[in-house]
């Protein structure tokens, strides 16, 4: 270390000790790490490395970006590698529904209240999609078939399962859900007829969407969406489902507010540009609501609760 | 011919000198990787990913499949000249390729090897370039029960992989099964034999094997200092260049192998390794001579090795036709397809038709390549194994735990291929079989999650495996096989009662 690097840094924690916007601008003085709970190649994995490219490119950040693949444990095993870093503001790890289900069908011993949460930086809703040469124009029409629908999701317990149970409940329709492994087999599942229905995310179906081989008949948002301004919401369809996947960013623990504040004002800006929006939210299909800090903790804290009690119907809690 | 001109307007745009120099490049980035053991086409394609962020669409893509090819082809080195295969579906290319390294012949192994991949590759590129839309229009029909019927069947061939050590192939079966339902379980949402947070997502197969065949072999030989028979050290052409008694041998299975690869390619989740083992299975079925299975038998080892690079092809057909990964590696791709700004999905042709057909003419390319370079590299090979022969043990050890550690960047998969390679000595030095185990394994959670999905979409009936068609017909088949090979034994036995009578 030089003596005037050495300077700054003795320079940059006395400022720091001024407030929040000053550590801001002097925040990173080191370099950052993303971590992925999932492989390379992921959704997770995508979105870090998208984000460590923009922030570089968009010049937020002046320090190198590392992004990290702890994969394992349908992300308790980044959880564990997050936890182990407590009281350091140079980790960002990013979450999805598996931060809030991992910890509650298995006993890892940590949630997200553990961690410091940042941002949700977008959700995917949930449509239901039918093959359009079954006809099916409204959720009436699915209704009225009177009989047990099969409906394709990925795996028991996702979110498209808990979408499934409260339709089943609020719509008083009978639904058998299947789960399929990945967003792959539950289009084929449609395509040919196999399912009656599918409940999932707009990115795999976006492109039949288009060609009208699929027709959306709902979505789980609280309003119609922008890029599908034809769907109508369950809601308005009399049917109060509002649940839909988020994307999110969450901090290392025991950070301190002024860190915690530094973090959210450097993805904020970086939500805020039109590279984010082009080269992220759009190919993907994300719908970009975003939410910081203690409003993103409630959402979390919602949304648990939503999981804890269907997770519990399902018998899927661990102990 | 619109397929051609749409490949030769690909060609146009790969032939440049940069373009030529990264497929090259990926070729051979792709031996290296897939002939580590546990690096497979998973990580090489990830391991590329970012290196790619700064060319052209059509360049990264073609970096991208050439180092998929480029696993394929250097899967098999390994299998043959350690007994460590990269991953599941060069394992049955140890089965014949060792016991050739073994009788010195290992250089030849190699040679016919690198011509089947060849040919395999080959004839999944003109499926694809030629067939592509109507394979995957049939394609979309095939479901849970299908898929289920399949796994059912490659199940069965355990019984094949057995010889005459039934009762050991069916124990090993079962501990297979055992080992596979660790972890979460994605269909009934219950994780089992979850002791550590690692054990949720389940046991890495690619650990397994790594465990069961590179350790195990180094273990076992150690025991019995087993020198390896390598030959004079020599570059003569002959020596690896298939002639023409062997071609001939070859060229059958080889053809097999690679409609066999094509189609089965296209089942997501192990398509490439279930179609090795069928097709190995159906190369002993058809041999005259089925007892040299296992002790290196040209048509053994060169069916599975078209077998699984037919499969690269074949499992881009449902990616770059429907969006729908086929395989670890092709939905690593899809990642990159978005990552590019392209869309995979059913307009993919459509909207970027010119980037799609570079990358096939990338492919073309790449194959050819690879040919070129895997028989030039043969002498390579095997004098560099001769040189490291004396710390041979150590070497071995040293790739199978980077390969693990490399599975999911952790220690932890040290340890599984630690306990597996025990396992695996403890199953050679008493004589049982690993092929059924490690095929349980691959199989055996697919088979499970297919069946139950069969289940709840027949609402509780198992009616669905007659209702469709496909499904009807593949039961149909399998019942026939059994019923003409029970057939064929009756008259064997009366065959040979008979001419027991006759000889007293």
């Amino acid at each position: 270390m030089t003596f005037l690097s050495k300077a700054a840094g003795i320079a940059a924690v006395s400022l720091s000790l001024l407030g929040a916007p000053v550590l801001a601008e002097g925040f990173p003085d080191r370099p950052m790490e993303f971590v992925a709970g999932y492989g390379p190649g992921g959704g997770h994995d995508t979105m870090l490395r998208t984000m460590a490219r923009l922030m570089e490119q968009e010049g937020i950040v002046d320090v190198p970006i590392n992004v990290v693949n702890k994969e394992g444990g349908s992300s308790a095993v980044a959880m564990g590698y997050l936890n182990a870093r407590k009281g350091s503001p140079y980790y960002l790890m990013s979450i999805t529904s598996s931060h809030i289900a991992t910890p509650l069908t298995s006993n890892i011993g940590l949630n997200y209240a553990d961690f410091t949460p940042i941002a949700r930086l977008g959700i995917d809703p949930e449509l239901l999609v039918v093959n359009t040469s079954k006809g099916y124009e409204s959720l009436e029409d699915l209704k009225a078939e009177g009989r047990m629908l099969n409906v394709g999701g990925t795996a028991t317990g996702s979110i498209e399962h808990i979408v499934t149970m409260q339709l089943a409940e609020k719509a008083g329709m009978e639904l058998n859900f299947i789960p399929f492994q990945g967003d792959g087999e539950v289009v084929t599942a449609l395509l040919s007829n196999q399912i009656d229905f599918a409940i999932t995310n707009p990115g795999p179906v976006g492109d039949y969407l288009s060609n009208d081989t699929f027709k959306a008949l709902a979505i789980s948002t609280d309003e119609r969406i922008e890029t599908l301004p034809d769907v109508p919401t369950f809601t308005e369809q009399g049917v109060d489902i509002t649940i839909s996947l988020f994307r999110g960013l969450t901090a290392a623990p025991d950070i301190t507010d002024e860190e915690r504040d530094a973090l959210i004002d450097m993805v904020t800006k970086l939500f805020a540009t039109e590279a984010w929006q082009k080269e992220y939210i759009e190919p993907n299909a994300v719908v970009p609501l975003v939410v910081t800090g203690q409003e993103f903790t409630d959402y979390l804290a919602n949304t648990e609760e939503v999981y804890h009690e269907t997770l519990d119907d399902l018998g899927m809690l661990g102990n | 011919m619109d397929a051609l001109s749409n490949l030769m307007m690909g060609f146009g745009d790969i032939l440049t000198p940069y373009n030529i120099a990264i497929i090259f490049a990926a070729g051979l980035i792709g031996t290296v990787v897939g002939a580590l053991p546990g690096l497979g086409p998973s990580a090489g394609i990830a391991l590329m990913l970012p290196l790619t962020f700064g060319m052209p669409e059509a360049s990264g893509l073609c970096l991208l499949t050439g180092v998929y090819m480029g696993t394929m082809y250097g899967g098999r080195i390994t299998s043959i000249l350690i007994n460590a295969p990269g991953d599941a579906p060069a394992i049955i290319t140890a089965l014949e390729g060792y016991p050739m390294m073994q009788q010195g012949r290992g250089a030849m192994a190699l040679g016919i090897s690198a011509f089947s991949s060849f040919i395999g590759g080959l004839f999944g590129l003109l499926v694809l370039i030629f067939a592509a839309p109507v394979i995957a229009s049939y394609a979309i029909f095939l479901g849970p029960p299908e898929y289920f019927l399949l796994m059912a069947t490659g199940l069965a061939t355990v019984m094949l992989l057995a010889g005459d050590q039934i009762a050991k192939a069916f124990l090993v079966t079962c501990l297979g099964v055992l080992v596979s339902t660790f972890g979460s379980d994605y269909v009934s949402g219950q994780i089992r034999f979850a002791f550590m947070p690692e054990l949720i997502e389940g046991i890495d197969f690619v650990a397994i094997i790594i465990g069961l065949y590179g350790l195990g072999e180094v273990f076992y030989n150690l025991e019995k200092r087993v020198k390896l028979n390598l030959g004079k050290p020599g570059f003569r052409m002959k020596e690896f260049i298939p002639g023409k008694a062997e071609l001939g041998e070859a060229a059958a299975p080889t053809l097999r192998g690679s409609v066999l690869g094509t189609l089965i390619g296209i089942v997501p989740g192990a398509g490439a390794t279930v179609a090795t083992f069928l097709d190995y299975a159906l190369e002993k079925r058809l041999s005259k001579k089925p007892e040299t299975f296992g002790t290196g038998n040209i048509a053994g080892l060169a069916g599975p090795e078209a077998t699984n690079n037919a499969a690269v092809p074949g499992s881009l057909i449902p990616l770059i036709t429907l969006g729908i990964p086929g395989s670890g590696g092709t939905a690593i791709m899809l990642g990159a397809l978005i990552m590019f700004g392209l869309r995979p999905g059913p307009l993919l042709m459509t909207t970027s038709g010119d980037i799609v057909w570079a990358m096939i003419a990338g492919l073309v390319l790449a194959n050819l390549f690879l040919l070129a370079s895997n028989v030039l590299l043969i002498p390579v090979f095997v004098n560099l194994l001769r040189a490291v022969q004396g710390n041979l043990a150590n070497v071995v050890i040293a790739l199978c735990v980077v390969g693990a550690f490399s599975l999911a960047y952790s220690p932890f998969n040290i340890w599984i291929m630690l306990i597996f390679g025990v396992l695996g000595y403890l199953m050679k030095k008493n004589d049982y079989p690993t092929g059924p185990f490690i095929l349980a394994v691959v199989l055996a959670p697919l088979a499970e999650n297919y069946f139950r999905q069969s289940i709840m979409l027949g609402q509780g009936s198992a009616g669905i495996f007659l209702d469709r068609p496909i499904s009807l017909t593949i039961l149909i088949v399998m019942v026939l096989i059994v019923v003409l090979s029970i057939l064929s034994q009756i008259r064997k036995k009366r065959r040979m009662r008979r001419a027991a009578v006759d000889g007293e």
